[in-house]
């Protein structure tokens, strides 16, 4: 408004003046000197007049680019609407009545291309030492608000798996696993306790997934892992891994989750095969959680505890059914576990589910040192007898080691260990027609260290142990006392694929049905990953 | 048992209550905790989440950093994709609200810088390339100054009753900018049009600014270590393009950067991209003050 008025008073007295210089030669009076005097004294006024506007004008200009300066610097970071049209341009000569809309616009199309070629950025330097150094370029940095479109503007990272790609609303991502396997047992899925791992000597492709994830709207993001995996008999089967929502900004630090998910239990068994440090699952998360892993459709609650230091308790509620919920209402492949009948235990009350408390927490022993430690539990009905139950103990301990000069993450030491307790009560199976109800317990352990010595390699040494409780009764090939020790070396041709070279020592002791054995097992695997940056836990 | 837990946690969240008098402002690299810290002063308490000599694109997703995450008002961040591979699931565990995408406390200092580099097609086939663009764009001072004046517009929406003294920081960055940019413009002068060989592809923007060319890289692809047969054509581009400065950063493998230099005669350039990655250089001014002696004193040679 007071650059409008300015510019009329400004436009009258230019006007004014400009007659008055046209006027006062053309019409001299040669017989009356003073008045000619008079006239040119009045023009002078005027002009002086029109020099103090002047003045006063750049005056007010420049209080309103400062009052602006502060506006904007008071503006909030949050894009709200596209950047304004720059004003038009303010010169103290007479407005140009040609353009009243503005023709071009520098904070959207900026004066220089957005991408100069590859390779060959045209200096932006002075040429010569006379000029002064430019301290602005509207070329890279836009002239309006930071928060205004540009090309360099990133969609949504913070979801789950990684960012999104550009205008996309689901990240994708797929994953394969490829294992070639040899080994002394001819029956490769008798010693490998994983569904994921290798199950036959030859080659396996046991892990391809697909993994979709993304903001499902302000309060919930979605993610699913969807597996395929080709069995024995080169059949592709399908397994929905995991599906759930989960919400993104409940108060107090908690988070709900629902769906298809793994039971959050130690550290391997909420992860997916493709991030592990060896080949095979360790024994003990694939003779007691189960070759699947603990996982289930039900709902979650995690709570980040208020303390000084990383802490978090989370609680399940999941089905605990089949194969996934392997030590619990678990009917068997063939309507036997642990060689009784099993029953088809219904869902009467919320005692039929399985409830999976976990508290776990991290310190920084130094800048470079980390440890993170748990405790979880399982607990839930089983299905081989009317009353028998189970009830699964774990401890974990994670330690890494990266110095602060570490190059794409190398080097690097990470220190791994589970320990497992299970007490299973084996009933008398369906019509109790099992000679005698036994309760297990079940317990093991695996420690694994992974040294990242180069840059793109890693070598490990993981040492296994389960210990069965021994039965006169119960003839079953899983309930053999074993041990193993593994070491592997893996490349990393970048952070997208891998190939690893791992062997395995297995020893099984002798019980009363089965006889002791060693094993030797050689495995070559290979991954590759395509789609959405995945982002890496620790 | 339950009333002592009930009792402490009440204790814990008072002290964490009346304590919050500053505003709490995590960075995910030193760069931009250094502007922070000269926009916000004395009423902000600033934590940087990667180390100044750490690859910012492997910090590795320390539980601890959830704890610094869940008590902050404001984040800031490259974004670009530099922060991919390690910030998600640390805010997925923070779980606050204030740090949405969109959020007042969301601060991306891309925003509003037009990203060099930003591949025509994406293809992992050329490395470890950002979809976005380059996002290493801090080394520009001019960019800087828009980063700063970026965190002076949050830090104000965040806390409005100290916008005057961010608008005064942030002016005075702005002026110091400017006047240091005559004189490491002056200094630069003289090797104007040069060619320079880099460990990695980040100093695009560094070299757009003041006229060079870094054309030749140790790496044959970015994020992919060197080989030895690509390393014999790196020695001869550099001879051929009588190449005199190699830039190495902290965590780069500077052996293979020696060796290459030794047989080629270029000086090996130790360089970093984040204040307090080199000796005394604590602010940013201090960092592009090195960074520009190192340069001149290598061409010189």
């Amino acid at each position: 408004m007071q650059t409008i008025r300015n510019l009329a008073v400004f436009l009258t007295i230019s006007l004014l003046s400009s007659r008055l210089q046209a006027e006062s030669p053309a019409t001299p009076a040669p017989s009356n000197e003073e008045i000619h005097q008079q006239l040119l004294g009045m023009q002078k006024a005027l002009q002086d007049q029109q020099t103090r506007h002047q003045a006063e004008l750049a005056a007010l200009k420049k209080q309103i680019a400062d009052q602006q300066m502060v506006i904007d610097s008071l503006k909030p970071a949050v894009p709200d609407s596209p950047a304004p049209p720059p004003p038009t341009p303010s010169k103290a000569a007479p407005p140009d009545p040609a353009p009243a809309f503005p023709t071009t616009d520098p904070s959207l199309v900026p004066d220089a291309p957005a991408v100069p070629p590859a390779g060959k950025q045209p200096p932006s330097a002075p040429a010569t030492a006379g000029d002064s150094f430019p301290t602005t370029d509207p070329s890279i940095v836009t002239d309006g608000p930071a928060s205004g479109p540009s090309a360099g503007l990133l969609p949504s990272p913070g979801l789950l798996g990684g960012a999104a790609a550009k205008g996309s609303y689901l990240n994708i991502s797929f994953d394969a696993v490829i294992a070639g396997a040899a080994s002394t047992d001819p029956n490769l899925s008798s010693l490998e306790v994983g569904d994921h791992d290798p199950q036959q000597r030859g080659f396996n492709a046991r892990n391809v997934e697909l993994a979709l994830d993304g903001a499902v709207d302000p309060f919930f993001e979605g993610f699913a892992n969807i597996v395929f995996k080709l069995d024995n008999n080169n059949q592709t089967q399908v397994e929905v891994e995991e599906a759930f929502g989960q919400t993104t900004d409940l108060p107090f630090g908690l988070q709900a989750k629902a769906g298809q998910f793994f039971t959050q239990f130690g550290r391997i068994n909420p992860t997916h095969p493709h991030t592990w440090d060896f080949v095979d699952a360790p024994l003990v998360q694939g003779l007691l959680l189960g070759p699947d892993g603990l996982r289930g459709v039900g709902a979650q609650l995690a709570w980040v505890i208020p303390l000084p230091f990383y802490a978090q308790a989370i609680m399940a509620l999941q089905n605990g059914q089949g194969g996934t919920g392997y030590s619990f209402r678990n009917p068997g492949d063939t309507g036997t576990f642990f060689d009784r009948s099993t029953i088809h235990r219904q869902t009467d009350g919320l005692s039929d589910l399985v409830i999976t408390p976990r508290l776990e927490a991290s310190v920084d022993l130094t800048s470079t040192q980390t440890i993170l430690g748990g405790l979880s539990a399982a607990f839930g009905p089983n299905d081989t007898g009317y009353n028998s139950s189970t009830q699964i103990y774990g401890a974990d301990l994670f330690y890494k080691w990266k110095p602060s000069d570490a190059e794409g993450g190398w080097p690097y030491v990470k220190w791994q260990s589970e320990a497992m307790v299970r007490r299973y009560e084996a009933g008398q199976g369906l019509n109790n027609t099992f000679t005698a109800a036994e309760t297990f317990h079940d317990w093991g352990a695996y420690s694994q260290v992974v040294w990242g010595f180069y840059k793109g390699w890693a070598a490990g040494l993981r040492g296994d142990y389960m210990h069965m409780q021994t039965s006169d009764v119960t003839n079953d090939p899983q309930r053999q006392s074993r041990s193993r020790v593994s070491t592997d070396l893996t490349w990393y041709p970048s952070e997208f694929s891998k190939f690893r070279l791992q062997y395995n020592y297995d020893k099984l002791q002798s019980n009363a049905f089965l006889p002791s054995r060693d094993e030797n097992s050689l495995f070559l695997m290979y991954e590759i990953a395509l789609g959405a940056h995945g982002a890496h836990k620790f | 048992m339950k009333p002592t837990i009930a009792i402490l946690l009440t204790v814990f969240s008072a002290i964490t209550g009346t304590a919050r008098a500053k505003l709490n402002v995590v960075a995910t690299l030193a760069d931009y905790a250094a502007i922070a810290r000269e926009i916000g002063g004395d009423h902000v308490d600033i934590t940087s989440m990667a180390k100044p000599t750490e690859d910012p694109h492997f910090v590795d997703a320390r539980p601890s950093f959830v704890v610094k995450l869940r008590s902050a008002d404001i984040l800031i961040e490259g974004g670009a994709e530099l922060e991919v591979g390690w910030l998600p699931p640390l805010l997925q565990n923070a779980r606050n609200a204030k740090l949405d995408t969109g959020a007042i406390g969301r601060v991306q200092a891309c925003e509003g810088i037009r990203l060099l580099d930003v591949p025509a097609t994406l293809s992992r086939a050329a490395g470890d390339v950002h979809a976005s663009g380059n996002p290493h764009f801090m080394v520009d001072p001019i960019i800087a100054k828009a980063v700063a004046a970026h965190i002076a517009r949050a830090f104000s929406s965040a806390d409005p009753a100290n916008a005057a003294s961010y608008a005064a920081n942030n002016k005075k960055f702005e002026a110091t900018i400017d006047a240091k940019l005559q004189e490491w413009g002056k200094a630069l002068l003289p090797f104007r049009g040069q060619h320079l060989a880099a460990y990695h592809d980040d100093w695009l923007y560094f070299a757009h600014r003041f006229g060079f060319e870094v054309d030749v890289f140790l790496e044959p692809k970015p994020g992919v270590p060197p080989s030895p047969s690509h390393l014999a054509e790196v020695i001869g581009k550099i001879k051929a393009e009588k190449i005199k400065a190699i830039i190495v950063e902290p965590y780069h493998n500077r052996k293979i950067a020696t060796k290459v230099a030794s047989s080629t005669g270029a000086h090996v350039v130790d360089a970093a991209q984040y204040p307090d990655g080199l000796p005394n250089t604590a602010t940013y001014v201090e960092l592009i003050d090195v960074l520009v002696t190192r340069l001149t004193t290598a061409l010189k040679n």
